[in-house]
């Protein structure tokens, strides 16, 4: 299973686009991770405005938080998160300095 | 990264506390650390039940690699000033840095790199930048 978590500011990323992201995030994890699209589970945060912070300043920025089976070559993991970044970019909108990208290894009690 | 989620009682700290804070917290970690300031990133949520055993929890995620008595001087600051703004007794304040390989991330575009491997753009004008929006207060939450 692979399982991302978003998390996105009130104001800068609506529910309107979520189900696109949803869908794209699955395909890629598909693509490059293996597996079938349907085993990636995807869930959003919202960051109320005025709860979120970057360098003290209110925060547009999302941040997707992957966490992918352990193991992974550091080739495809960067190649995953690519991926994500340009997709991301394209359906909200937002520049690639508002996204950070995580993919880390599950834990090994739950792989 | 890094990347201070503040896990605090619902209504309980205004807005501009909130700001005071996030503005102490990259005072402290850039301080701390060297990171650029836009790489800080704080966040504050209303706890749930159970979730930590002070009402108050300042629950962080940094790249890994510093030495640890760092990490414990690093939370240890964070509290200090999170109490210094909001007025939390100590007893009442929680925290924990929970650490990742910095190669499991990507900010700006750019892998991030491990501490310690910095190159001087890390430091420089071509640190990735991010546009903020104006600092307007909010509705009341």
């Amino acid at each position: 299973m692979v399982e991302f978590k978003c998390i996105v500011q009130e104001r800068a990323v609506g529910p309107k686009l979520w189900g696109e992201l949803e869908a794209r995030l699955a395909d890629i994890a598909a693509a490059v991770l293996g597996g079938s699209a349907r085993d990636v589970a995807v869930a959003f945060e919202v960051i109320p405005h005025g709860f979120g912070f970057r360098g003290g300043e209110i925060s547009t920025t999302s941040l997707v938080r992957g966490q992918i089976p352990p193991g992974c070559a550091q080739e495809v993991r960067v190649d995953l998160m690519r991926r994500i970044c340009d997709m991301w970019c394209e359906v909200t909108g937002c520049t690639v300095e508002e996204l950070v990208v995580s993919a880390r290894d599950r834990p090994a009690a739950d792989a | 990264m890094p990347y201070y989620r503040c896990v605090v009682p619902k209504d309980a700290i205004p807005f501009e506390q909130r700001q005071r804070v996030a503005e102490a917290f990259t005072d402290v970690h850039c301080g701390m650390t060297g990171a650029p300031r836009n790489f800080v990133h704080v966040t504050f949520a209303a706890g749930g039940a159970g979730e930590f055993a002070e009402p108050y929890f300042i629950d962080g995620g940094n790249r890994a690699g510093r030495p640890p008595e760092l990490k414990e001087r690093l939370l240890g600051e964070l509290k200090r000033a999170f109490r210094e703004v909001t007025g939390v007794p100590a007893d009442q304040l929680g925290g924990r840095i929970t650490e990742g390989p910095a190669s499991w991330s990507m900010e700006g575009g750019h892998v991030l790199p491990e501490p310690g491997e910095e190159g001087p753009e890390w430091y420089g004008d071509t640190a990735p930048a991010h546009p903020v929006q104006a600092t307007a207060e909010p509705a009341n939450r």
